[in-house]
C-alpha cells in the first residue's frame, strides 16, 4: 500500500468519523425516546427488539469509529436486552424496567460530559503493529534547540516531525497524529503567543495527545496556562534532554496502561450491570458475577485488580466470601470493598476483620464509584511497581529479572520457541561517576534504561541487574535477531551525548548474548550467567560491542 | 495459487459499509461489492461473481447464518469461500460458524487499517490449506 494511499484512506476516515460524531446525539436522543417508550406502554416485544438491533448497530459503529468506552457500554446494554428477548420466562419487573430505560437515557452524558471527553476521542488508527516507533511533534521556532532536539530524540527511536508554527502543524493535523507533542510556549513572534493560541486552535486540541511544554521564560503565569491547557510538562531552555525524555516515557505509559480489571459481585442483577455501565464508561473493564460458587475460577480467569463485594446476599454473605479469597495466598492482596447500605458500625468491623479493604455505602454515586474504584486500582499498581521495580529507571530489580528469565525459558522449551537473554553493562562507568558526579551517572543509567524500553519489545522484560548493569529478556527471539537488535541499540546509546555543565560526552556500552536453541537444556538464570560471560568477552576485547556466548564455560 | 480480489460484502449498517468498503478497495486493492441484506446478496453473486464473500452475523430480515445456508444451495455460489464478521466472539460461537462451514470469523469493531490485511491472511491459510488436502 502506497504511503499516498494510505493517507488518502485515513483522512477519508476521519471525515468518515467527524459525521458520526455529529450524529451520535441524535441517535442517543432518539433511543432514550423509544427506552422511555417501555415506561408508558411496559414491555412489548416490537420494542424490545427495535432498541436491541440499535443498539447493536450503535455498539459496532462505536467501536469502529474509536469510540470504544461507548461501545462498549451499548454492547453491555444489547447483552441485557438480549437476555429478556431470548428467554421469555425471565421476570422483568417495574425495577429492572426503569433501570434499563435510566441506563439507555444515560449513554449521552457519555459523549457530553467533559472528562470522559478522552476516553471517548481515543485514536483512531491503532499503531501498525510491526511500527512502535512513537511520532513526536514539535513546534518550536529556535533552529539550534530544534536540531539538537530532534537529534538526542532520534537516537532515542523516536521519530520526530518538526514544524515552524502552529498553523503548519495544524494543516499536518488534518491527516495524521502524533504521539505526544512538545511546543515552545513563547514562540519568538510575539503575536504567536501559543500557549493563548491553543485554547483557540481546536484542531491541535482534538489530536487528543499528552502536551509537553518547552520555554525559554519560567513564570508562574505561564505555568498556569500551561496546566490549564492540560499540559504534562514544563520545560525551561536549556533543557536537560534526558530530563525530558524521561518525563515522555511516563507520561505516554500512563497512557498505555492497561485499563483496570474490576470485578463486581452482587445479586441484585440490575444494580449490578449498571456498576458494570459505570465503570465500562469510565474505561474500566468491568465484569458482573452472579454465582458466588465460582469465584475462584472467575478471579483466575479475569484476574481483577479489585472485587466490589455486596454485603448482604442470599446463602453466603459477602464476609463469607471475602474470607474464602484471603485463603489463598495468591490473592491476599487483592483489593475487597464492600458495598452495602449497612449502617451498623459493628458489622462493618466485623467485614473489615475478614479481609475487606473498604466499606462504601449503598446508595453510592455514579462519580463516587469510578473515583472509589480507580482511587484504589492506581494505588495497587503503584505498589506492585515499587515492589518489582528499581526506582530510578522503573525496571524490574535482580530478583524479578531472574524470576521472569526462569519463567520464560520453561515457557519456551514448551512451545519449542527460542528465547533470547542479554546482559549489558556501560563501559567505564565508574569514570564518569568520578568525574562528573552521581547525579550526571544516574542521568546515563535511566537514559540506557529508556532507550532499552523504546527498542524492544512490550512482551520483553528488562532488568537493573546491578548498579551499571542489565539484563533483557527476549521471548520469540532468536539469535541472529536478538543481534541485530541490541547491537543497533549499543549503537545508538553510543550515539547519545550527554551534559555536564558545559562539557557534553558519550558513554558506550558492551553486550552478551545467550539464545535457548544454542543452549537447549538451561534455564534462565544458567543463560544469564551464560551471557554474562559473553559480556566480559565482549569487555576484554575493548568494550563498545556485542559477544554471543558459544560454549557453556 | 488462485488469488482474491472479489469481495462481495453483506451489512446492513451503512456506516461501517462505508468504512469497510473504503478499507477494502482503498487500503486492500479488493474490488468490492457492497450489499445491504442477505436477501440482495443472494441476488447479485452469479452476476458479480466474487471470490470471497465477507458476511454480517447480525442482520434484521435474514441474518448471516441463514444466507450462508442458502448461498450454500446456489449452485453457482456454493463453492465461494465465506468469512462471517460478528461482534460476537466467544469461542463457542466461532466454533460453530466454523462447523457452519465458515473459512474464518473476523471480530467487530474491526480495524480498518488492517482489515484487508486480515483478510489476506484467512486467504493464505485456506490456499495453504487446499493446497495441503490436494497433495
Amino acid at each position: 500500500m502506497s504511503i499516498s494511499k494510505q493517507c488518502e484512506a485515513q483522512k477519508q476516515l476521519s471525515q468518515l468519523r467527524s459525521q458520526f460524531l455529529k450524529r451520535l446525539p441524535i441517535e442517543l436522543n432518539s433511543l432514550k425516546a423509544i427506552a422511555e417508550n417501555l415506561n408508558e406502554r411496559g414491555f412489548d416485544i416490537a420494542t424490545l427488539n427495535e432498541l436491541h438491533h440499535r443498539l447493536h448497530k450503535l455498539s459496532g459503529s462505536c467501536g469502529t469509529f474509536g469510540v470504544p468506552a461507548l461501545g462498549q457500554a451499548t454492547r453491555i446494554l444489547e447483552i441485557r436486552l438480549q437476555a429478556w428477548i431470548e428467554d421469555s420466562s425471565v421476570e422483568i419487573d417495574d425495577k429492572a424496567r426503569q433501570s434499563i430505560v435510566r441506563d439507555i437515557g444515560a449513554l449521552n452524558s457519555v459523549i457530553r460530559t467533559p472528562e470522559n471527553h478522552s476516553a471517548a476521542t481515543l485514536t483512531m488508527t491503532p499503531d501498525l503493529p510491526s511500527d512502535k516507533t512513537i511520532r513526536v511533534w514539535l513546534i518550536e521556532d529556535d533552529a539550534a534547540f530544534e536540531q539538537e532536539l530532534v537529534r538526542q530524540l532520534e537516537s532515542f527511536n523516536f521519530q520526530v516531525h518538526f514544524f515552524n508554527s502552529i498553523r503548519d502543524a495544524e494543516t499536518a493535523a488534518q491527516f495524521e497524529r502524533p504521539d505526544l507533542l512538545i511546543m515552545n510556549v513563547l514562540l519568538h513572534r510575539p503575536s504567536e503567543q501559543d500557549s493563548i493560541l491553543l485554547q483557540d486552535r481546536i484542531t491541535l486540541k482534538s489530536l487528543d495527545c499528552p502536551l509537553l511544554f518547552v520555554s525559554s521564560t519560567d513564570d508562574f503565569n505561564s505555568r498556569v496556562r500551561a496546566a490549564r491547557l492540560g499540559a504534562e510538562g514544563y520545560f525551561v531552555k536549556p533543557v536537560d534532554i534526558t530530563v525530558l525524555i524521561n518525563r515522555m516515557m511516563q507520561v505516554l505509559e500512563k497512557r498505555r496502561a492497561p485499563p483496570q480489571r474490576v470485578l463486581i459481585i452482587d445479586d441484585d442483577r440490575d444494580l449490578a450491570a449498571h456498576y458494570q455501565l459505570v465503570l465500562t464508561v469510565a474505561g474500566m473493564q468491568a465484569e458482573v458475577l452472579q454465582q458466588p460458587e465460582v469465584v475462584m475460577t472467575k478471579i483466575a480467569n479475569f484476574r481483577p485488580e479489585i472485587i466490589l463485594l455486596d454485603l448482604h446476599m442470599p446463602n453466603f454473605t459477602g464476609i463469607d466470601l471475602a474470607g474464602v479469597i484471603r485463603q489463598y495466598d495468591e490473592w491476599s492482596g487483592l483489593p475487597i470493598v464492600f458495598l452495602s447500605s449497612e449502617s451498623d458500625f459493628d458489622i462493618q468491623i466485623l467485614a473489615m476483620g475478614q479481609g475487606a479493604d473498604d466499606f462504601l455505602m449503598k446508595p453510592i454515586s455514579d462519580a463516587q464509584l469510578i473515583a472509589a474504584t480507580r482511587a484504589r486500582i492506581e494505588r495497587a499498581r503503584r505498589l506492585t511497581s515499587l515492589i518489582a521495580k528499581d526506582s530510578l529507571t522503573g525496571l524490574l530489580k535482580h530478583a524479578s529479572i531472574k524470576e521472569a528469565a526462569d519463567l520464560e525459558t520453561a515457557q519456551a522449551q514448551r512451545n519449542s520457541k527460542p528465547v533470547s537473554i542479554a546482559m549489558l553493562d556501560i563501559d567505564n562507568f565508574k569514570l564518569v561517576n568520578d568525574t562528573y558526579g552521581h547525579a550526571v551517572g544516574d542521568n546515563v543509567i535511566v537514559s540506557l534504561a529508556m532507550l532499552l524500553r523504546q527498542r524492544l519489545r512490550h512482551s520483553d522484560i528488562i532488568g537493573r541487574y546491578g548498579g551499571e548493569e542489565f539484563a533483557a529478556v527476549l521471548p520469540e527471539c532468536d539469535q541472529a535477531d536478538a543481534y541485530r537488535l541490541l547491537d543497533d541499540i549499543r549503537n545508538q546509546f553510543a550515539n547519545i551525548r550527554f551534559r555536564h555543565r558545559s562539557h557534553q560526552f558519550n558513554c558506550t556500552v558492551s553486550i552478551g548474548l545467550a539464545d535457548s536453541a544454542h543452549f537447549p537444556r538451561l534455564i534462565g538464570t544458567e543463560l544469564l550467567a551464560i551471557a554474562d560471560h559473553a559480556l566480559y568477552q565482549a569487555k576484554r576485547e575493548g568494550r563498545n560491542r556485542t559477544c554471543i556466548a558459544r560454549t557453556i564455560v | 495459487m488462485s488469488t482474491c480480489q472479489r469481495i462481495l460484502y453483506v451489512e446492513d449498517e451503512p456506516d461501517i459499509q462505508t468504512v469497510a468498503k473504503l478499507a477494502l478497495e482503498m487500503v486492500g486493492g479488493f474490488t468490492v461489492k457492497t450489499c445491504s441484506s442477505g436477501e440482495e446478496a443472494l441476488d447479485e453473486a452469479a452476476d458479480f461473481m466474487p471470490d470471497l464473500i465477507l458476511l454480517d452475523v447480525m442482520m434484521p430480515g435474514m441474518d448471516g447464518p441463514t444466507t450462508f445456508n442458502r448461498f450454500r444451495e446456489q449452485p453457482i455460489a456454493a463453492k465461494i469461500p465465506i468469512v462471517f464478521m460478528t461482534a460476537k466472539i466467544q469461542p463457542s460461537e466461532i466454533a460453530y460458524y466454523k462447523s457452519l462451514g465458515a473459512i474464518d470469523v473476523i471480530a467487530k469493531p474491526f480495524d480498518p487499517m488492517t482489515l484487508a490485511d486480515q483478510i489476506r491472511i484467512i486467504w493464505e491459510k485456506r490456499e495453504q490449506n487446499v493446497h495441503f488436502q490436494a497433495m
